[in-house]
Formats: structure tokens, sequence, C-alpha cells
């Protein structure tokens, strides 16, 4: 979180970016030559050890990915599922053991054994038709996208003129009017805190700054969630929608994509969606007219799940090391370059065109008092039926279960919901739950995202426990001590019960998790003690055999 | 009155603050432990461990909140040693042990730890973890002469990358990989030796264990003593706080108070001490017998001074003795100096090393405003919104000015304007480079005023009011030639155009000059055009504007303050002016001479003459630094008595025929005056070595030998004279000093001044004197055979001569001097990287090895004179600053060649 660097990175604005150039740099072996990242610096002014501290942060920039030619998902869905085994013994017959690297959730969480290779993702029963030698097309995977009521983010696409209208008819609005009109729909981020768009979207128009900044945050990294992947994929135009309207109510006129690398193909879609409006006019200087500039660039991630926290997404862009920063100042004030940003997540923004098109309070009226609209839940390969799911808010988790989702096709005894920090719910739990964010959290838990990973019934919840831990100790950025150090030490106090004659201290334990929950800088160390709680309450006599008495 | 409660207890809180600065300011700076929080840097958050619980009523529901980067808000109740908090401190602090070596007996920090401290302060009694992955087997780096580094030790707090980023503005350090690894890098993953380290130690100040340090013991508790002094480095005048044990010097920190340097200095200033008592230190009087030194003792050499200078007085007069002071010394040496020659010997010959270097500076300054030094202070950085950088390379001359400058450039909402032919490292940074041809600054000046009037940017009222001769100025300024000035100066006319508009259009706009200015033949003719350009737009009188030179020698100010000047005495009053006459001989009992003295170029020409017999030189190594260094020597062999006070056997103390052994600024007390007019206490930190003598003191010896009653060198006794006799020391004393000195003029009361000139101008009102471009003599004659300029430079490492860094270990880090040359000329003369270049001018050859490099245009080559075996003197020439005789260091004509290295050591031939 250097001042300095966000500043000289901003310097050459975002075409010219500096992160952007490190991803491309990487292409060719995987990681940017120290000669490439030493030209870098003395391109962006910056020391050579900011490019490379940056580089080696990342999964897909760091020396150690020089020569990495597949990838094999590790995500919690395809460990689950444990499929994947079979996928690793079938690349290592193809690959050599340096060239297979993993990555942490390709979003196939529906049909697992999932890789990557080459930009492009496969899963499911690809892996057992493919032929290695031969040069691989695409594979487009198959879900259910169904709807519990009115689809409305899962609504058919016309056309790109029809759509479109409601931002033209906005532009000839007051944008402080369109402003009122979001905030009254009272709809809140998707992404998992929850907090009110519309206020978050006046924060950033209350600042005065000529250049302002709207992002939207397309870094789904939550292992079992793949709703976003859905919409980037299926439906960019309400993404980019939300975007031009977020600009056109703050002042600002610079969009950026933050996509995951994971997700290769949204890229591609997405960049063809901003290409399309370009063509008919929507993006550039005075749109229709209008005194309203704005246009798109999609920056590819490389690989860190922790740059899906707003801060360090920013520090992302800007080429910096994505650690967290500490607020104030909030990106609203001071973001991307210094500048006032808005980061809002692809699910959230892809609301807005619903909102405008049929008026904040019809949002409002949809789903129950504090929850708004609908949501996207996203079943992963335990359910008859997986796939993404639209609900109103509100809706029974049983309903979604049973009557959405099929039911479970084998027997499971929890699912984590809302990703890696979200709650764990035993199948006990089911009925007191109903998706909205109140109902998770008074229940202990936290809806995020709404992916829901199924746990089977003969997978140890130590092994459960020791994942988590294992996942938020290789994606914690390090930054603050509690969570470099202390996810490390859960992740080896559960491994040394799990392989050795070894019993945790429950004190121990218990300072462990409330050091990490009170002390962490951000939600990623703070929030990965609520599902071993959960785990230690709900399955406290499978774990006893492995805390002291 | 805002208030919030501190375990239900209210306090008053200031806007903006944070938890932690509350719960400080009420509870004392220990209450709440840290760990990477530290005075300079801003709030970061990642130790935690200042965690507080906070609640919005008295014993509510509380949050736990870092208490560094959390804003405190009316009405909140703090609780910052509640049982969860204290618990969740020892927690963290045990998950810190984990990672860390549990050997605090034998740790070079034990005792000075703040790890330590804070494991003490929240009660740590075990580590209950099972042993697990740790990085105690990191490699310490030793590669550096002073830096080092022991990364097991580390605990990621962030605060060395924080430091070489926030306050040196150098990236060099940053962390590499992510989580549990982790780790602080220096570069690619570099040693310190190998990466772009600058060494300015700041990351070792602000590493809370022995993770960087240094080679001396900074970080041990060994320190009997902390004395706090002023560098001897450069005129920024860094405070530091020197630790010593039974009077040897241990190590060097810089002080957070400090308003200097907050905290910060430099490799020179922090580092580069061992010089004090290095081995070939002069460690006794010797006079020079059949061409050999012999040692004396001080009766004797003192006697045979005596009887020479007064047998020359008799003799041929009084003026054909003269005396070079230096910058280097304390006022009160300075001032007797000068009090030395005037009063004892009675002549007015009397310079310093003011005249090869800022000499323009004062005189140009007194033409247009009045008063010859800075009219602000480096602190209105704060407060501005563009700089002016001309003719300086702070980031290696000044480094903490330079370092501030930097931070300034680096912020996308400053401008930054720097003219320099060489793209510097401000320059890279800066929002506008003027890369002007050496010897053009009037050109690009004058058409920057150019634009600026026809731009209507000028300040009228400002004009109206406060200045005279504008009307004039415009009508010449509106008849230069364009064509021919973009063509001289080699840059276009519309870059020169966005500047002065930037400029001009600043709502605050501060110029910094350096020697770049200074030392051509139009030197003071610039000084007075940068002083016109703030007249024109109004920067001048208040916050975040002026005119502020960057002093090169540490007193340089103060030396000329003193009346190191042969044409005005102390407090700069004119010694032709019969009532400042009859003021000196009141105060000094004897008749003072009223007619001007030589200027340093005019004794060497006069001793050529055969007109001067007797000269005493302080500190200062004219064969070295001076042009035109064969002229130099042979004037001394042309001089019967030359009286060299010296540290070292400098090149002028070989052709001396009496040495004096003086003393560093680590042995005496007194006071140097920085470029911000701060005179700053000096304070003794170890006696001289053995056999030297405080310069004050020889001073005042002789002056006794001599017949003129003067008392033991006392520097507040010293001080209480020259607060009677210089005007604007009127309130200055030494107890009134304090830590942070005070900026002249300083009146009776002791009431000090930060800004000149904020209502009027000593002259009354501001000049505008118009002067047109001229090529300097050195290329009317010498361009056509010799087509290359040589533009002289200075290295962060080294200072001046090197007598005193190239006797420390900074000659490690930079070994010696270099010519900077662009890849185009260096291709056209078969130049490789590291080949020898013979550049040879008028006046003779030198080689120096190449260095290619785009920091210097096509036609351009630029190179230090710190290393006595390149003598780059030997081909500067004769050429002066029209008005104040400062040398034309920045243009010479050369030719170059490639060479094999003949000319390397051509002043040993």
């Amino acid at each position: 979180m250097s001042k300095n660097l966000s500043e000289l990175s901003g310097r050459k604005g975002i075409e010219d970016n500096l992160f952007d150039k490190m991803g491309k740099l990487a292409q060719a072996t995987g990681t940017p030559s120290n000669e490439a990242l030493d030209q870098l610096a003395k391109e962006f002014l910056v020391g050579t050890a900011n490019t490379y501290g940056t580089a080696s942060f990342y999964d897909f920039l760091k020396p150690e990915n020089k020569g990495k030619k597949v990838y094999v998902c590790n995500g919690t869905a395809c460990l689950c599922a444990g499929t994947q085994d079979a996928v690793l013994a079938t690349l290592k017959s193809n690959f050599k053991e340096e060239e297979i690297g993993h990555m942490t959730c390709l979003g196939r969480c529906h049909e697992n054994s999932a890789f990557h290779m080459d930009g492009k993702n496969y899963s499911g029963s690809t892996l057992k038709n493919i032929d290695f030698n031969a040069k691989l097309s695409e594979i487009k995977d198959k879900y259910l996208v169904e709807t519990n009521g009115k689809p409305i983010l899962t609504k058919t696409f016309t056309s790109i003129k029809t759509y479109y209208k409601p931002f033209l008819d906005a532009l000839k609005r007051d944008s402080g009017d369109v402003l009122e009109e979001i905030k009254s729909s009272n709809v809140r981020g998707r992404g998992g805190a929850g907090f009110p768009m519309g206020l978050k979207w006046q924060f950033c128009r209350n600042e005065e700054s000529g250049t302002k900044f709207i992002i939207c945050n397309a870094d789904e990294g939550d292992p079992g969630a793949y709703s976003d992947r859905y919409l980037l994929e299926e439906r960019p135009h309400s993404v980019l929608f939300g975007m031009l309207i977020a600009g056109y109510t703050t002042h600002a006129s610079h969009g950026i994509v933050y996509i995951r690398a994971e997700y290769p193909e949204s890229v591609v879609i997405v960049q063809n969606a901003i290409d399309d409006i370009r063509a008919a006019g929507l993006v550039g200087k005075s749109i229709d007219g209008s005194s309203f500039n704005f246009d798109f660039k999609i920056i590819q991630a490389q690989g860190s799940y922790i740059c899906g926290e707003e801060t360090a997404l920013i520090n992302s862009i800007e080429g910096q090391r994505p650690e967290v920063r500490v607020r104030p100042p909030f990106p609203a004030q001071k973001g991307l370059f210094n500048k006032p940003t808005i980061v809002n997540n692809v699910e959230t923004l892809a609301s807005v065109h619903y909102i405008l098109e049929h008026g904040g309070q019809h949002w409002k009226s949809i789903g129950t008092d504090k929850s708004s609209g609908t949501k996207l839940v996203s079943l992963d390969s335990f359910f008859n039926k997986p796939g993404i799911y639209e609900v109103e808010m509100g809706t029974p988790l049983r309903l979604v279960i049973n009557e959405l989702g099929g039911g479970f096709k084998s027997p499971i005894k929890a699912m984590q919901i809302g990703g890696p920090l979200g709650g764990v719910v035993p199948i006990s739990k089911i009925d007191d739950l109903r998706i909205d964010f109140e109902s998770f959290s008074s229940n202990g838990f936290l809806l995020g995202h709404a992916g829901i990973v199924c746990i089977p019934k003969d997978f140890p919840i130590i092994k459960y426990i020791e994942h988590l831990f294992d996942f938020a100790s290789y994606e914690s950025c390090g930054k603050c001590f509690p969570c470099r150090l202390g996810t490390k030490r859960g992740q080896e106090l559960a491994t040394k019960a799990i392989n050795e004659d070894y019993k945790i201290e429950r004190r121990l334990f218990t300072d462990l998790l409330a050091t990490l929950e009170k002390g962490s800088l951000c939600a990623h160390g703070g929030g990965i003690p609520l599902p071993i709680r959960n785990c230690m309450h709900y399955f406290g006599s499978e774990l006893d055999s492995y805390f002291e008495v | 009155m805002k208030e919030a409660y501190i375990n239900n207890q209210p306090y008053p809180i200031k806007e903006g603050e944070t938890m932690l600065s509350f719960i400080k300011r009420h509870k004392g700076d220990k209450y709440v432990p840290t760990l990477c929080d530290t005075p300079n840097l801003d709030p970061f958050g990642s130790c935690r461990v200042c965690s507080v619980d906070v609640a919005l009523e008295e014993d509510g529901i509380a949050k736990t909140m870092a208490s560094c980067h959390s804003p405190i808000a009316e009405g909140q109740y703090i609780y910052p040693d509640s049982t969860e908090i204290k618990d969740l401190r020892k927690n963290i602090i045990e998950l810190v042990l984990t990672d860390h070596p549990l050997d605090c007996l034998t740790c070079e920090v034990n005792g000075n730890c703040e790890l330590q401290d804070v494991a003490a302060q929240v009660g740590i009694r075990e580590v209950r973890y099972p042993e697990g992955d740790n990085h105690l087997e990191r490699e310490k780096d030793l590669s550096h002469p002073y830096m080092t580094s022991d990364m097991s030790k580390c605990i990621n707090c962030y605060r060395c990358v924080r430091a070489c980023d926030e306050v040196q503005g150098e990236f060099v350090l940053s962390m590499s990989g992510r989580g549990f690894d982790s780790k602080i890098i220096k570069g690619i993953d570099q040693s310190f030796m190998e990466s772009d380290c600058v060494s300015c130690g700041a990351c070792s100040q602000a590493c809370p264990t022995s993770a960087i340090s240094d080679v001396f013991q900074s970080k041990a508790i060994e320190a009997t003593e902390t004395i706090r002094t002023i560098c001897t480095y450069c005129g920024v005048g860094c405070n530091l706080d020197i630790s010593t044990n039974n009077g040897e010097i241990l190590s060097i920190q810089a002080p957070y108070d400090a308003e200097v340097n907050q905290g910060h200095t430099c490799l020179k200033g922090r580092y580069a001490f061992k010089f004090y008592d290095h081995p070939e230190r002069l460690n006794s009087p010797m006079i020079k017998r059949d061409g050999v030194f012999e040692k004396v003792s001080w009766d004797e050499v003192y006697d045979y001074i005596a009887g020479k200078l007064k047998g020359y007085k008799e003799e041929y007069g009084a003026d054909s003795i003269a005396g070079i002071s230096s910058s280097r010394c304390t006022n009160e040496e300075n001032y007797l100096m000068q009090k030395f020659m005037r009063a004892a010997v009675g002549t007015n010959n009397i310079d310093g090393c003011a005249r090869v270097c800022h000499s323009p500076t004062a005189l140009g300054m007194q033409r247009t405003f009045g008063t010859g030094a800075a009219t602000n202070s480096i602190d209105d950085l704060k407060d501005t919104s563009c700089i002016l950088v001309i003719g300086a390379n702070p980031t290696d001359a000044h480094p903490v000015t330079g370092a501030k400058l930097k931070q300034f450039a680096m912020k996308t909402g400053n401008v930054s304007i720097v003219l320099d032919p060489r793209r510097t490292e401000i320059a890279r940074y800066a929002t506008h480079h003027i890369a002007l041809r050496p010897g053009t600054n009037v050109a690009v000046l004058n058409m920057m005023m150019y634009y600026i009037i026809k731009e209507g940017l000028a300040d009228d009222n400002f004009i109206d009011n406060r200045t005279e001769g504008f009307e004039d100025y415009k009508k010449e300024l509106f008849n230069i030639d364009l064509n021919k000035l973009e063509k001289i100066s080699g840059v276009n006319r519309e870059e020169i155009r966005q500047a002065a508009i930037a400029y001009a259009s600043a709502p605050n706009a501060m110029s910094f000059h350096g020697l770049g200015v200074t030392e051509h033949s139009q030197g003071t003719f610039t000084v007075m055009q940068i002083a016109d350009l703030a007249l024109m737009t109004g920067n001048i009188g208040r916050r975040g504007v002026g005119v502020n030179p960057l002093r090169g020698q540490n007193n340089v100010q103060g030396s000329a303050d003193m009346g190191v000047q042969p044409h005005q005495g102390a407090g700069y009053l004119d010694i032709t002016n019969p009532e400042v006459n009859a003021r000196y001989n009141t105060f000094y009992g004897v008749d003072v001479p009223s007619h001007i003295g030589y200027k340093i170029p005019e004794m060497f020409d006069a001793a050529l003459e055969g007109k001067l017999k007797a000269i005493w030189i302080i500190g200062e190594d004219v064969v070295q630094t001076d042009p035109n260094t064969q002229k130099v020597i042979k004037a001394l062999n042309n001089t019967d008595l030359v009286i060299v006070q010296e540290l070292f056997m400098t090149e002028t103390a070989l052709q001396a025929d009496v040495i004096l052994p003086g003393a560093s600024f680590l042995e005496k007390s007194g006071t140097f005056t920085n470029g911000e007019r701060r005179v700053q206490a000096v304070r003794q930190v170890v006696e001289p070595i053995e056999g030297a003598k405080v310069d004050g003191q020889i001073l005042v010896d002789i002056m006794n030998r001599m017949g003129y009653a003067q008392p033991d060198y006392e520097a507040a006794t010293m001080l209480d004279e020259i607060n009677q006799i210089v005007p604007f020391f009127a309130g200055i004393t030494w107890d009134r000093l304090g830590n942070n000195g005070l900026q002249w003029p300083v009146a009776l009361d002791g009431t000090d001044t930060q800004i000149l000139h904020q209502t009027e101008f000593k002259i009354g009102k501001g000049q505008f004197i118009f002067n047109n471009w001229r090529e300097t003599e050195e290329l009317v004659s010498h361009a056509k055979d010799y087509p290359y300029i040589l533009t002289t430079n200075r290295e962060l490492e080294h200072y001046n001569c090197g007598a005193m860094t190239r006797r420390t270990g900074n000659v490690e880090i930079l070994k010696d001097d270099y010519l900077m040359i662009n890849p185009e000329d260096a291709t056209k003369h078969f130049i490789s990287e590291g080949d020898y270049v013979c550049l040879e001018s008028p006046r003779g050859k030198v080689d120096v090895k190449a260095k290619i490099t785009n920091q210097v245009k096509s036609g351009v080559v630029s190179t230090t004179f710190h290393f006595p075996e390149i003598m780059i003197n030997n081909i500067t020439g004769d050429v002066h600053d029209s008005e104040a005789m400062c040398p034309e260091y920045k243009v010479v004509a050369v030719k170059i060649r490639k060479s094999k290295g003949k000319f390397k050591q051509l002043a040993e031939v």
C-alpha cells in the first residue's frame, strides 16, 4: 500500500498498465524474466524490488510457475467430490511433474474433474475423451440455469438496442435522480459484505476529482461459486450496463473489469461484448450526444484469492503487491491510483438493469425487507440437478436443495455455503435457513456468495478444517501478523493431529481462532474462524479425538 | 471541546488523529505496544498489536480495532487494555515468536529490541505451538560496507520497505512471495551491494529488530552517551545523534524530532564518520624543510608562522598575506579567521569556498532582493504546488532534501520542473525536464519569462507594489531572439513555454538551484533571473514559495555570513563604507583596512605575479578542486609561505610549507548555518585526536602570538562576540539554540525568521535587472577545436575532494571518478563501457573511465573530481562568472578519444 507506487503506476493511465504488462510478459514461459521486470521498473520509475515483489506474489507470474503447462483444480468442490486424484494421474501420464501446477477453483463445481490447459478450462467427462497430443478446442461446460420466480438476472438477453435503452434514457435524466433510483432499491452488495450499493456510489459521487474509476470485481475466487462466471459468460451486458450507470451517477469515466485468470473464457466473452457496444456507440466520448464519457478496460488477474478483497484488487491493478490496505481512506475516497473508486461485485452490478427498467421500488418489493431482490445460488455436483438458480431473497434453503437442486445424489453431512469464509451448515440446520443475509447471520453462518459445496458423509471434518486452514494460509497476502502466521499454525495443528499422535490443546486453538477473528486486518484471516467454529460446534464429537480432553 | 474516553475517563480529541495518537497523547508513548508503527511512516496496520476495544457507550459492546489506523471519533469509548485485548496482544506475539529465533542473549540488539520490549510488555511466558515451519535458516547478507541483514530476525512489519519508499523514495526494498513465506527482498532478491541501495540507512533505523542493521553498533546498548550535533557533509544540516562509549564513536542515528531531517539522513551523515580517527589523520604540526615535512611542536610552528607573517607584513605590507577559510569549519572559526586576517594581519584578503560555488547566489540575490540567502525553508515543500529545480542534483548532493523533492515529484498532483543538461534522478520524475545545453541557463530562463508575460501570467499586483524596473525589463525581454535561443539551448520552445506556464500558474511555486546555476560565466545573472522569475509571478514572501539555493558545504552560508569575503565583513557589511569601517575599527580595537581584498582566483594571480608572500588555507583542497590545477600549483609554489590547516595530507597540503593539524566536526563545538539560514549547535562528541587542535584554538593561539589578544576558543563566548557585530545574529546565544537552532535574522528577543521579504525587501523594492544570454568565452574561443562540452558534477558517495569520504567505507561503494558519455558519442569514438577516455582541453589531458548512459545528451560529457587519481581540474579553465568570479566548472570545451589510460595520473607526472 504505497501511495508513491499508486501515483507512479497511475501516471501512465489505465491503458498502459503495469500489471497488465507483467501478465503479458509471463505468457511465453509462465513468469516474466528478471531483465523484463527490471526494464518494466525503469519504465514505471519504480524499483525492481517492486516488479519482482509483485510477480512473485501471483500463482501465474511467480518464478515457480515457469514451464507449467497444465493446472489441476484444487477447489473445495473438486476436493469433496474426490475427482482430482484421477485427474492428476491422467495428467502425469501426459506431462512431466514440473509442468503440472494447480488452480484454486475453476468454477466447474457442478461437474468437477476440472483442469486448465492452454488458456482453457475443462471438466466433467472431458478428461476421459481428451487427446493431449491434438490441439484442443474449447469445450463449453453445461449446467442448469433456473429460477423459482421471475427471471431477473437470468432473463434472456434480447438485443443491444433493447437492452441498453434504459441506459440511454438515464443519460437524459439527472445523474443524481438516477442514483436516487438505485438507492431506493436498497440493493446490497453480493460480494459478501452486503453493503448498500447506492450508498457506496453516493460516497464516490460526493468526492471531487476529475478522475474516478468503476471497477467490476470479477475475481470470483470462492470455491463453490460460479454464478459470476455465469453472468460474465452468459449475461455480460448486465455487468457492462451496471458499470455504465455507476459511471454516469458517480461522474467516473473509466471502467475496469478485473477478471480472474482462472476464467479465461470470460475474458474473451466480456471483451467481445465491450466491442459490440462500442460499435453501437455506447462506449467512448460523449455517449449518445451526452456529456458522459466512459470506456472499459479488462484486466486479467494472475492467480490470487486475496485479490477479491477490494483494496488488494486495487493494489493488484496498480501492479503493487495485492496486500490489503488499511481503511480509511476508503476506495470511494482514495482508491485506484489514489482516485475515488467504486468496486462492485459482478452480481451486484448485474442488478442495475432491472432497477432502471422497473424502478428501485420494484426491486425492493422482491425478497425480504432487509435483503431485497433475487440471488444467484450455485449448486455443486452433489445435487441431482447442479447448476445456477436465481431465487428470491427469503427463499427457504430446503426449497433450493430439494425442489430446485433435486436433492442430494449421495449422503452428505454438511454444506459450506458462501465460500471458504462462509459457514459450515450441518444438514440438521437446513430447515432453519432462508436465502437472505439476516437468516444466515442470525444462525451463525454467512450468506456470502451463496455458493453451496457439499461435504460428503464420509469426509472427516478434521480434514475439512485442515483444508480450510491450508487454503487460508496459501492465499493469505501475508501483510498482517495474525493471518500470515495464524492460518499457517492452524493448518499445522490440524495436520499434526491427523498424521501424528498429537492432540490439539483446546485453549490454544480457541486463542488462535480469537486472534484471527479479532486481530486480522481483513475478512480473510478474520473470516476463517467462522466455518471452523461451525465445525467445532456441530461436529464436536467427531473432532474430540483430535483435541486434548 | 470534543472528547472520547479511555477506560471511561474523558479526554479531548484532535481532529483527524488516530486512536493510537489519542491514547499516546494522554497516556504516554509506551502505553499501547506497537511493532509496525514508527514516527516518520504512515500507519500500516500489519502487526495488530496496537488493537484496542472500541464501544459506542460506556462498557457497551466492543469491537476490536487496530488503533494505529483507526481515526478517533467523538464519544467513542476506548478500552486499550481489557482482558480480551491483553490476550489478543499476547497471542499475536506468541505467533510471532513461533518464527523468530529465541536467542535474545546473544543477539546484537539485546536490550534495544522492540520485539523484546513488546514481548515483555504483553507478558509472554511460553510458546505453546508445536514446532512448525519457520524461516530461521535464512542467510545473513554481509555484502555491503555498511548495511547488513539477517532475515531470520525479520518479523515482516514492513517498516524497512516503507522507509525506503516513504522517506527515501528509492524502492530498493519490497516483499516477495506471499503469506507465510513472504520475505523482504532487495532489488530482484539481491544482496545490498548488488542492489540499487543508496545506503541511507533509513531501513536500518526503522527496523525494530536486528533484521536490517549496519556494521556499526547502532542497535547495541553499549553506548554510554548520545550527543546531538550537525552533519558536516552538506548544506542541508541534518541533526545527528552520535552514540559513544568512553570517547569512541559507535554509531550515528537521525533524531525523529529534528526539524531539518525528521529521523532521516544519508550514507555520508550516518555512516561516513570513520575518517575521524583514520591512521592518516595529520597529528602534528609540520614544517617543510628541504622539501621534506618535519614534525615540530606547536610552539615552534607558531613562532615560525608569527615571525614570517610579521616579516612579510613589515616588508611587503599586509596585503601580501591572504587567507582562505573553510566552509567545513564552524561560524565561530570562520569569524575568527576573517578577524585574524582583518584585525590581526590587517588585510581584506580573505575568501572562502563560496567563491567557487555559490558566490553568484549571494551576489545575485543581494542585487535583486537585498539579501543573499534562501528566502524560505525546506519545510515549505508541504505548502507548495510546484518546484523548479535548476542546475541541481539534490538526490546526490543534498540527499535528504533531494529525497523530499523526489517525494514531491512522485505525486501526480504536483508540478515539478527541472532545468538540467543531465537526466538526473529528480529529472526522471519531473513533469517537465528541460535538458538544455550547458551554458544556456540565461537563454532558457529569458524564454520562460517571455512566455509568462506573453501568456498574461505575470502577477501585476505584486510587480506594481513590490518591484522596480519591470517595464524596461519587459521591453528587453520582448526583444530576445527566440529562434536563436531555441537553437543554442537545444530545447524546443514549446517545452519551455509549457514549463513557464506550469510555474507561473501554480498557486505556490518554489525554486531550488545549485552549482549548475552559479558555476558559469553568467552565474550571477542566472541567479538574478531566478529571483526575477519569482518576483514576476509573486512567488516571494509567504510559505511555499521563494528562491532557495541548495548550499553546498555544510557551513558555506555561515562562512559568508561571518565575513569570509574580501568585500564584506562580518554580517555582510560593506567594508568600503566609512561608517562600517569606523564600526569595525572600534569593535576590533585596531584599524581595519577599507579597500577590497583578493578573491581566491585573484590570490592565485597575485601569487603568480609575485605579489603574494603568504597564504593560509584552512580545510580546502584548492589544488584538487579549484579549476586549472597546474596553475593553482604554480601559484602556490610561487608563494613563500603556504600554511595549510587540514585533517589529511591533501593535494594542497602536499604543496604546503607548514602543516597545521586541525580538528573534525566531531571534535569541536560551535555552530553551522544550513542552506535555510538555520544556525544550529555543533556539539563536541570526542576530543581531538592526539596532536591535533580545534581549528578555532589554532587561530586564537596565532592571534595571540601576533600580538592581538583573543580569549580561548569557546562556542558560547564567540557567539556572544558575533551577536554584537552581525546584525541578524543579534538574538543568537548558545543557550537559545536548543535542538533545532534558529533561522536568521534573529531579533534580540530570540524570535527567528522562517520566511524573508514578507512585506518588503531589504533594499525596499525587488529589482528587475535584465541580462541577455551570451556565449561563454570558453566556447567562443575553443568550441571549434574542442567540440564536446564537459560539465562537472557530484556523486552521492563522496564529498568534494573526497579527503574525508575516501577514508571511509564509502570508497568501497564508489571507487573512482567516471565519465558519463552518451551511447551515440561512445559509438562514434569506439568507446565501450569501462574504457579509458582521454579528455583534452586547452589546459591539458586526463583519462577517465567511460560509463555509457543516456543521462547525458550527445555532445555533453560529465564527470566528478572526488579522486586525486583523475584530477579533472587539470583541464577545467580560467573562465569565471563575470560578476562574482566563480569558476565555470560547468562548461569546459574538450575533445574526446579512446585512450589507454596514459594520462590517468597526470598529477603525478
